[in-house]
């Protein structure tokens, strides 16, 4: 076996090796993510704010539909992670919103901020919020 | 309580009614310490909730001591 051949040999099972361990990053993260502290309060407060059906809906489907206080045909989708709302009309998205708090906090916060936000306020929280209308 | 939600999760002070009309010094020490927060996060532009169970969602102004729960959202913006 030549050196190059070696060289070649080694490179291949590093980038075998680097491959498998960002797989089983990808698989695992979700669970050290959730076991981190900051993680596990935000999950406390997520839990103390939802209705157990909300925080079912939340864990299974990955979204947590908010009806809107003062449009009744209107449902506010808010993912489970970072991403946008999606507004709900009639069954049909009519448009997405971002929004986000100035300063870096947990999945679960930004959850129970929307839902905060909404229910109290949604005139100001569609002020705030920068839409994307979604046409057909 | 108060919960302020930050990168830690959340910062909590808990504080009993009873206690501190009874005058109670440590009951009276946490409302203040609830207040000096509450007052500190609102200049940074946070917006504070009353949430109850069973109860609306309400946006409040003013520290509420009666209040089960405050829960303070930092500033945000449009993304």
């Amino acid at each position: 076996m030549t050196p190059v051949t070696q060289v070649l040999g080694v490179l291949g099972w590093v980038v075998i090796t680097l491959a498998v361990l960002q797989t089983i990053w990808l698989i695992f993260q979700p669970c050290f993510k959730r076991c981190s502290r900051a993680e596990r309060r935000a999950t406390d407060l997520l839990r103390d704010t939802l209705t157990p059906q909300q925080f079912r809906q939340l864990t299974w489907r990955g979204y947590l539909e908010i009806p809107s206080p003062t449009e009744p045909q209107r449902v506010y989708r808010v993912p489970r992670s970072k991403g946008y709302v999606q507004v709900i009309e009639n069954g049909h998205m009519i448009m997405r919103l971002c929004l986000q708090p100035v300063e870096l906090l947990p999945d679960p916060d930004i959850v129970v901020m929307h839902k905060l936000m909404i229910e109290a306020n949604e005139e100001l929280y569609l002020q705030k919020a920068n839409k994307y209308l979604c046409i057909d | 309580m108060l919960r302020v939600m930050s990168r830690r999760g959340d910062d909590r002070v808990v504080w009993d009614v009873q206690k501190a009309l009874t005058g109670d010094p440590e009951a009276m020490a946490a409302i203040r310490e609830a207040e000096r927060i509450f007052a500190q996060e609102r200049a940074k532009g946070a917006t504070p909730f009353r949430v109850e169970p069973g109860k609306p969602v309400e946006r409040i102004d003013q520290f509420d001591v009666t209040a089960e729960q405050i829960v303070m959202v930092p500033r945000v913006v449009g993304g």
